[in-house]
């Protein structure tokens, strides 16, 4: 039998050119064809959605109350498809109470039920829409549907379910996140995952812990991240196991989530984490003890002014800036260091909390600096710089760096 | 001679078959992939990304060249996108007009000492300033580079996010864009390296304080066809090319990328003359060199409005300026051709380029000569000419309905009938005496780069101010 190839060849450019032609013409008519009877549809449509959805909102109050019986329009798929979005819209921006009767409207008129019964039975991205629907109802109830929808082999509607259960945002939904983590490791993105997985622990942090002990790899580092987000004051004691764990990843979560902690146990901690060899690692201490406003912190922040990552430089230098009762005397120090980057970085900071003329003020009076200090000082916060026998410790550096103007 | 001919015009024929049959591939694909797009964006609700404390750091940098009087429109617009983490960067790029002043009076600007660190190459920068209305604004006051792609360098020196956006000051872009144009990269952080949006266009539509209120269609005839090519060019062309990890263009209108490996490539290439397309052939060579497992993607829905040429002089620059960027692009990158190393870049995207791009208007005006000496021998057969003619004008008409259905069944941001009638129209069109011209342009284009005039020229706008009044 011919191929079709073979049967092209033998065509010839004239014959093949006409039929070519026909079929060219052909699907140009379809294309119009198809277009006018589509927008034909969507106007006709659209226009019937939007008088029923005026019809149905003015007696949205009797729909919800229950007064209109809900089989009226619950066996319809078109009316129960916008009194759905209606409510699911309303749902999202309602208030605590108006969402609890929101709530009760939808698990009375068997929308929830329905919705579970489609993540349960439908596949494909039928099944996907009701896993949105459902984490957009915030119901409990959907949990264990979406908990079976994490174990689909697609990893659109997988991504559904991770999304919906994030929504719903409590312990059980995290309760399940976790227990699928346990069983088949990271088969979805884990920007995703994380963003569920902070909504649903934010409530109780602590029930990460023995994950991130037990999990190992990618997973272990995920949930370190996640820890790090979520975690509160009262899990310091919990968090100082994971300081010095050989992956920078948790160490960071550690240093972050120790910025949550009471700042007596918190100082030490990231204070020996700002002289780690990771640089993420430092910055995460750098900006936690930047947050606990303390001057102890000064020396370590010190050493992340003059640190060799620009970034950890930076955050340092704005940590500095806040601690606004010691202006004059962190100045001094920073002008101590003789090092470029750092005074740079600082001034900068200065500059970006408009503070500039504050410090000015406090080198006029502080007590706290000698008259030649003084006079030092204030000639290095005009000039921007440093004197030439200053800088000669940075005097090396090829001169990338620039002050402006 | 007759042989010669008979030759020609036979290789004339498979060439044009084999661009029809390569852009009714990349149809059925865009039809498809557009489809899934859709249906995937059903589970990302674009108020979940708004709200996530994971959103990465975004910084737009927006170049502006004497745009007094549209610029504190254009950066209200740009600070009022929907995004959690957001720092906008507007580089003043030695405009002679008011643009600082304007900046300044705007948004209360004060000159700041910053650091600045010169990773990549631009002209002196003069000063930073930071704004006291809205501190995620910071504009960099430059001497002019001469170029766009100096100016975003200049920005990029100043950036602290992880993700930068390119853009142009005088477009518009939709309010939501950058949570859509963020997906591919908060679904894959690891892989995607930058992402494309599409660049729709403005002419004709009603602007009210930077923000589009109502899509038309332009009222001139060159400005329609203009609709439909970009149609064609976005949500045909890039679509499918972006569906095989194959773009090489993301437009520098409105395109995001990882900073870190812009800086690592050197930041725009400040003489290339389309240097988006040179930015992205860099960024391919990089990774590939490098053996990363990488993606550069497209989103279709993310709205960029810009404003194209409406006179057939500036549209004729334009055109002539785009066939040099990719001769531009295309050669110092030949050694890519085919090379393993190099993937499907090397083996699909840039051999195409060279071979229906580049090459494209040099085939049809020798196809258009040995057609008339062959009809001068009188060995033409007319009939055959005649039906070839109506066939590439009928597929081609495919291929701009085409576009023009993709709109409709996704995007649909022309609801009036008489602008669809006017749309599909012109897909009739275009073809005659339009499609001569644009090759007429992109050969004298050719000319031009290969006499060695390889300046980047900037096209005459009319700004959004002129958008607005309409």
């Amino acid at each position: 039998m011919e191929s079709i190839f073979e049967k092209l060849w033998r065509l010839g450019p004239a014959a093949f050119v006409l039929k070519a032609i026909v079929a060219a013409i052909l699907a140009d008519a379809l294309l119009l064809v198809f277009i006018l009877l589509r927008r034909t549809y969507r106007k006709r449509f659209f226009a019937k959605r939007d008088r029923r959805v005026f019809e149905l909102r003015q007696k949205w109050d009797a729909l919800i109350s229950g007064d209109i019986p809900y089989e009226t329009w619950r066996k319809k798929s078109f009316d129960r498809r916008i009194v759905e979005t209606i409510a699911l819209d309303a749902f999202e921006a309602a208030g605590s109470e108006e969402s609890a009767r929101l709530l009760r409207f939808l698990r009375d008129s068997g929308l929830i039920e329905k919705r579970i019964f489609e993540a349960r039975q439908l596949t494909g991205w039928r099944r996907m829409r009701a896993l949105v629907a459902l984490g957009r109802t915030r119901a409990p109830e959907g949990i264990p549907a979406l908990a079976e929808a994490l174990r689909d082999r697609d990893l659109e509607v997988r991504l559904a379910a991770l999304r919906g259960l994030g929504r719903i945002a409590c312990p059980e939904a995290g309760q399940e996140i976790l227990t699928w983590l346990g069983e088949s490791a990271l088969s979805v993105p884990a920007l995703p995952l994380q963003s569920a997985l902070i909504q649903c622990c934010a409530e109780r942090p602590q029930m990460l812990t023995s994950y991130v002990q037990h999990a190992e790899g990618p997973v272990r580092e995920l949930l370190g991240r996640v820890l790090g987000e979520v975690a509160t004051p009262s899990m310091g004691l919990d968090l100082l196991q994971f300081m010095g764990d050989e992956r920078e990843e948790l160490r960071a979560a550690a240093a972050r989530a120790m910025s949550h902690a009471g700042s007596g146990l918190a100082f030490d901690v990231l204070n020996e984490l700002a002289r780690d060899p990771v640089w993420f690692v430092r910055l995460r201490a750098i900006v936690g003890l930047g947050g606990l406003c303390e001057p102890r912190a000064i020396p370590a922040l010190m050493g992340g002014l003059v640190d060799s990552n620009r970034l950890v430089r930076l955050r340092a230098a704005e940590a500095l800036v806040q601690l606004q009762a010691q202006m004059a005397q962190i100045f001094a120090q920073v002008v101590q260091t003789r090092d470029r980057y750092g005074l740079h970085a600082y001034l900068t900071a200065l500059e970006n909390a408009d503070l500039r003329e504050k410090l000015g003020r406090e080198l006029q009076t502080s007590t706290e600096i000698t008259e030649e200090q003084r006079g030092r000082l204030e000639k290095v916060l005009e000039l921007g710089g440093l004197w030439p026998e200053d800088s000669a410790k940075t005097g090396n550096l090829p001169d990338k760096v620039a002050l402006l103007p | 001679m007759i042989r010669i001919l008979d030759i020609s015009n036979h290789a004339l024929f498979w060439y044009y078959l084999a661009s029809n049959v390569a852009y009714l591939i990349m149809l059925i694909i865009a039809l498809k992939t557009s489809a899934t797009h859709q249906r995937r964006l059903e589970s990302h609700r674009l108020n979940w990304i708004k709200d996530s404390p994971l959103a990465p750091p975004i910084a737009i940098i927006a170049p502006a060249h004497n745009e007094e009087s549209s610029i504190r429109v254009a950066v209200r617009n740009l600070l009022d996108l929907d995004y959690p983490e957001l720092e906008v960067i507007v580089v003043n790029d030695g405009s002679k007009d008011r643009t600082l002043e304007e900046l300044r009076e705007g948004f209360r600007l004060r000159q700041v000492r910053a650091v600045y660190v010169p990773e990549v190459k631009s002209a002196l920068v003069r000063g930073l300033y930071r704004s006291d209305v809205d501190t995620r604004l910071v504009v960099v006051d430059k001497e002019p580079g001469g170029s766009k792609a100096d100016a975003v360098n200049a920005g990029l020196n100043a950036v602290n996010s992880p993700y930068v956006c390119v853009v142009d000051a005088d477009s518009v872009l939709e309010r939501d864009a950058l949570l859509r144009i963020m997906i591919p990269i908060m679904a894959d952080p690891q892989r995607v390296v930058a992402v494309g949006g599409i660049i729709r266009v403005l002419n004709g539509s009603e602007i009210q304080c930077g923000t589009l209120r109502r899509v038309r269609l332009p009222p001139k005839s060159i400005e329609v066809i203009q609709v439909i090519e970009y149609l064609r060019a976005f949500l045909i062309g890039r679509e499918a090319w972006a569906q095989g990890n194959m773009l090489t263009i993301i437009s520098g209108a409105f395109g995001l990328f990882r900073t870190d490996l812009v800086r690592a490539v050197g930041g725009y290439r400040s003489r290339a003359i389309g240097e988006d397309f040179d930015l992205v052939a860099r960024l391919h060579r990089h990774l590939l060199e490098k053996g990363a497992d990488y993606q550069i993607r497209f989103v279709p829905d993310p709205m960029c409005w810009t404003e194209v040429p409406s006179d057939i002089k500036s549209l004729g620059r334009q055109r002539a300026r785009w066939q040099k960027g990719l001769l531009d692009v295309l050669w110092p990158n030949r050694d890519m051709l085919f090379r393993p190393r190099y993937g499907r870049i090397g083996s699909f995207a840039f051999p195409y380029l060279w071979l229906f791009e580049l090459f494209a208007p040099v085939v049809e005006i020798l196809g258009i000569a040995t057609i008339i000496v062959a009809a001068c021998l009188g060995v033409l057969s007319r009939e055959f000419a005649l039906q070839f003619l109506l066939f590439g004008y009928a597929f081609a008409t495919v291929i701009s309905i085409g576009s023009v259905l993709q709109e409709e069944i996704t995007y649909k941001r022309y609801n009036d009938w008489p602008d669809v009638v006017r749309l599909v129209s012109y897909c009739f069109l275009e073809h005659f005496p339009y499609r001569q011209l644009h090759m007429i342009w992109r050969l004298q284009g050719l000319w031009q780069y290969l006499r060695g005039d390889h300046v980047w020229r900037p096209l005459k706008r009319k700004g959004l101010e002129s958008a607005q009044a309409r």
